[in-house]
């Protein structure tokens, strides 16, 4: 009895100790919450892949299973019939392997793109006498900043001509300045999918790679000089071996966005010619096929947490030397000779075509009557206040020029409002996960919750998206979907949630590296004179690592801004400015459409630019870490 | 006034013992330094008194107010314990200026305004850093920073002072001004001063009492120079001198209350201790100070010039004797040739026996070569 009490006692008296830490509380905390935003909604999702959804589901595995299974009843029946149907000739092949095989096919070649590009041009401007690195590095970013499908948006825009049917006759930039016309394989379909996305990642793959070339020591290069190696030899035996382990992790990275992204093989499938595993998912989920859609939803994020795997036991601490940083700062730069100008206008070329001229084509395609005719040059898209579509105006919503269009301002409104939301959640959140996890380095908790924190990026948007419409479809949860409660505060408020779970990631992994930056020590400083855990947060943490924060709060405001793929099935066709900007390219109101993508674009990369001269803080500080 | 008391104080990290049961006394306003490898427990009991790691278990009290108890679930939070702490690499806040580091502090504490003013300027001008007064710690040198933090530290008028190897980034010749100065300060503030280091020099130099501790367990608490010379075991002997002390596996035989006759390195001794001598077996190890080892010319021991290391003011002479090379240090410069043949004698009544089983000191005594 007395021994029971003891132990009680001292349980209790553990638990006050315990908590009487303020990283301990958060870490708690964290893993409740997490829990159940991150794993909940995961169980969810793979029982779905279990679960018939509808009659029509059941009433088709019955027939092809033998069985009597109802509405609601568990069955493996999606993935038989997804991946062996032998009921319709060629339906596994053209729904399932061939998009699957093709999508990670693509995934590869992007990454491919994506390494060397950004890897060639990091190389260049942290190791080489190259001059304008200032401008290049810049303007470089400006495609990760932009909205995903910008660069398949201009990709249209530039090529599109007179000779492909699936353009309806329209006329690209291209053809209309030099008369070329590009056959149709370079326009839609596998190959200009796989290298838009490889250029969109690019700036990410500069980044990463970038970061560490820039953090290496320089010794370790001239300890190899000293030692004779040559040139080639070091880059070969020294540099490359060391940033191996941020190539890889940028691999990994870039594939797993690559292979759930679905907006770009939207935006290039217009001939249909190629449907990646995204665009099939998705139009399962909207055509009563939901198990399927979430039995590959279901495969996604199996690919997801084995590259996270990978990822993991690549970046362990033995094998990461990323943390490499000396105190060498004079870095010896090749000197690119007769060279240095001709690469450098290459350069320039290169960024200005993929950086700067989409926002030109932008502009252009708002204002021209007739696509890519510049002598139909007209400001109509922007300021008329005539309907330029009756079918758009029969569903209550505007369809005057841009400036008049309240279902675009509305739009591009609640878009800030969720982004501000959002941003302001997850990065605080971020800071609140990086002190705690920082507090508690080796600590199973901290583990648990670092890594909790981290999943959503893994989880591709789509599924992730599929997760939340899955939830909201619920009875219980029926208040949250705006097409049952024509409510659009109920798509703000799935959004928000959705979104601050999604764009945790890179504010934990800012907050948590800006945490493990700085020394124990400055916080037991003030704790010894008797500062209260607030203040100590408030006026020594965050001021010293104020812009590494900011960028915590940044990076999820412009990935919150640009998202249309997360939110396509937790919103109507009028929510989002995202939504808006597809709603009237499906209805072939491209002028305005480009003046929304430009909206979008401008306004994001003048939030980066102000938020960066104000207080120093920029996403590849977030990113690179 | 403060006293510090550790009871039975342990911390553990898993299987890890980072401290076992030390207990330890610090009376009030003496200079107390924990002495030991690095990764010993030093820093971690030194950040247990202060509040900032919690004990597995143990008590520990300041002043008459027990600060921890692990039976009762005593906790007082660092800011109660009315102590300062000057962090190794000074932990000043970047991103505020010298005079707002010193008063962030004060302000903490709910000084009245014009208090925190006078205090400021006071502890600037004790370090005589009061031109720095606006400048941030990045525009400082080391050795002003490390002033800044020593008053940052001083400001609110800590009865206890502690200090995690706060020299230790600063190059010899300052760091050396820096203990005077430390030695000052402590005179200066009538605070009692616990000090971490690694450097057997300045916890010699520094102390009123220094604490040994290697593996988390306590090996000797007492002053400087009874260390130096009383050494509790042959870890305390090794570690605490420069030249280290020479340690020379000897058997013994014919043990006789306080003498004894040992063999080593071919030469037969006869050893007189202060106090009986008793022995696990017949194995020993005799320690012997390089200062106890004089070279001299018709010394009772031959051994050849092995190297030779004038200081200027003393010599370093390594001995070679057999394959045994023995420490010796001599006032004053001499040189001599690789592998002259010199004699030295052992002298002295300073001689350790140290126990070769146990490790542990059996006596103090001398010797007298036996022709």
């Amino acid at each position: 009895m007395t021994l029971k009490n003891i132990s009680f006692k001292r349980i209790l008296r553990n638990l006050k100790t315990f908590f009487s830490n303020p990283a301990n509380i958060i870490l708690v905390v964290f893993a409740v919450i997490l829990s159940i935003a991150v794993i909940y909604p995961l169980i969810i999702l793979a029982f779905d892949a279990f679960t018939i959804h509808s009659l029509r589901e059941a009433k088709e595995i019955n027939e092809v299973l033998e069985t009597t299974l109802k509405k609601g009843d568990l069955t493996f029946g999606h993935w038989l019939l997804l991946m062996f149907n032998s009921e319709v000739e060629g339906f596994s092949q053209t729904n399932f392997w061939d998009p699957l095989w093709k999508s990670v096919l693509m995934s590869l070649i992007a990454c491919l793109v994506a390494v060397l590009g950004g890897g060639v041009i990091a190389w260049f401007i942290t190791r080489s006498n190259m001059p304008c690195k200032k401008f290049i590095s810049t303007v470089f970013v400006f495609p990760y900043i932009m909205p995903s499908w910008s660069i398949a948006m201009f990709w249209e825009n530039f090529f599109k001509n007179s000779q492909i049917t699936s353009c309806y006759n329209e006329v690209g930039l291209l053809e209309s300045m030099t008369g070329i016309c590009v056959p149709e394989s370079l326009l839609y379909g596998f190959w200009p999918t796989a290298f838009v996305l490889g250029i969109h990642y690019m700036p990410f793959a500069y980044i990463l790679i970038g970061g560490i070339l820039r953090n290496m020591d320089a010794n370790l290069e001239e300890a190899a000089t000293i030692l004779k190696a040559s040139r080639f030899k070091i880059l070969r035996r020294i540099t490359l071996p060391i940033v191996a382990p941020a190539l890889i992790s940028t691999v990994l990275l870039v594939f797993a966005s690559s292979i759930s992204s679905y907006t770009v093989p939207h935006f290039l499938n217009a001939n249909g010619s190629f449907n990646s595993i995204s665009i099939t998912m998705r139009s399962m989920l909207t055509t009563g096929q939901k198990g399927k859609g979430y039995v590959i939803a279901v495969i996604l994020l199996v690919f997801s947490m084995l590259i996270l795997t990978i990822n993991n036991w690549f970046t362990k601490s033995r094998r990461n030397f990323t943390t490499v940083s000396g105190k060498s700062g004079q870095i010896s730069k090749a000197n690119l000779g007769k060279f240095k100008w001709p690469i450098t206008a290459l350069l320039i070329a290169f960024v200005g075509f993929f950086a700067v001229f989409p926002l030109v084509t932008f502009v252009l395609e708002s204002l021209c009557a007739k696509s890519g005719d510049l002598s139909t040059l007209t400001l109509k898209y922007w300021t008329t206040t005539e309907d330029l579509d009756v079918r758009i105006t029969s569903q209550l919503q505007s369809s005057q020029g841009v400036l008049h269009n309240f279902t675009i301002w509305n739009a591009f409104g609640r878009s800030i409002l969720v982004s501000t939301v959002v941003a302001l959640f997850a990065g605080t959140f971020g800071i609140l996960i990086g002190y705690a996890v920082s507090k508690n380095r080796r600590g199973k908790l901290a583990n648990f919750v670092s890594s909790l924190a981290f999943l959503p990026y893994l989880i591709p948007a789509l599924s992730f998206g599929a997760v939340f419409f899955a939830l909201i479809t619920m009875p219980q949860f029926n208040w949250l979907n705006v097409a049952n409660t024509n409510n659009q505060w109920s798509a703000i408020a799935i959004c928000i949630i959705a979104g601050s779970i999604k764009f945790l990631p890179f504010a934990s992994r800012s907050g948590t590296n800006a945490m493990l930056q700085l020394s124990g020590e400055i916080e037991e400083a003030a704790i010894i004179t008797g500062c209260p855990w607030g203040k100590r947060m408030t006026k020594i943490l965050f001021p010293i690592q104020k812009s590494s924060f900011i960028s915590g709060y940044l990076l999820p405001f412009i990935s919150c801004m640009r998202e249309l793929t997360l939110f396509t099935l937790l919103t109507d066709n009028f929510s989002l400015i995202t939504n808006t900007l597809q709603f009237y390219d499906t209805y072939g109101l491209g002028q305005i459409s480009n003046a929304i993508n430009l909206l979008i674009v401008v306004f994001v990369i003048g939030a980066n630019l102000l938020v960066n001269a104000l207080t120093g803080a920029s996403i590849d500080k977030g990113i690179g870490g | 006034m403060p006293r510090i008391e550790l009871i039975n104080v342990s911390k553990r990290w898993g299987n890890f013992v980072a401290v076992d049961h030390l207990n330890m006394v610090i009376e009030d306003r003496e200079f107390v330094t924990l002495l030991g490898p690095s990764g010993c427990g030093k820093t971690t009991t030194l950040r247990m008194i202060a509040g900032l790691e919690t004990p597995t278990e143990g008590k520990i009290i300041i002043g008459d107010q027990v600060v921890f108890d692990s039976e009762s679930g005593i906790n007082v939070s660092p800011a109660k314990r009315d102590v300062g702490f000057l962090f190794q690499n000074y932990a000043l806040w970047p991103h505020m200026t010298v005079w707002k580091n010193i008063s962030f502090g004060l302000e903490n504490l709910k000084w009245p305004r014009d208090k925190i003013q006078a205090r400021v300027v006071e502890v600037m001008k004790m370090l005589k850093i009061e031109e720095f007064k606006d400048r941030y710690p990045a525009e400082l040198s080391g050795g002003q920073q490390q002033r800044v933090a020593i008053a940052r530290t001083l400001a609110p008028e800590p009865k206890v002072l502690f200090m995690d190897e706060p020299l230790s980034n600063l190059d010899a010749k300052l760091r050396g001004e820096m203990r005077t100065e430390l030695k000052r300060l402590h005179s200066d503030t009538n605070s009692t001063f616990v000090y971490v280091t690694h450097d057997q020099l300045e916890a010699m130099t520094l102390a009123t009492r220094v604490c040994l501790i290697d593996k988390g367990i306590l090996q000797q608490y007492d002053p400087p120079l009874y260390v130096y010379n009383r050494p509790n075991n042959l870890f305390v002997a090794d570690f605490v001198g420069n030249p280290t002390m020479n340690f020379i596996e000897a058997t013994a035989s014919k043990v006789n209350g306080k003498e004894c006759e040992l063999e080593f390195l071919g030469i037969r001794v006869k050893y007189t201790g202060e106090k009986d001598i008793s022995l696990t077996d017949e194995k020993v190890v005799i320690g012997i100070r390089p200062e106890f080892l004089p070279i001299k010319e018709g010394g009772a021991i031959h051994g050849l010039a092995y190297s030779t290391l004038p200081a200027g003011m003393e010599t370093t002479v390594k001995i070679k004797i057999g394959e045994e090379i023995l420490s010796s240090v001599v006032f004053g410069s001499i040189d001599y040739d690789v592998d002259e043949k010199i004699t030295f004698d052992i002298v002295g009544n300073g001689i350790v026996l140290f126990d070769a089983t146990t490790k542990n000191q059996v006596t103090l005594g001398s010797v007298q070569v036996i022709k």
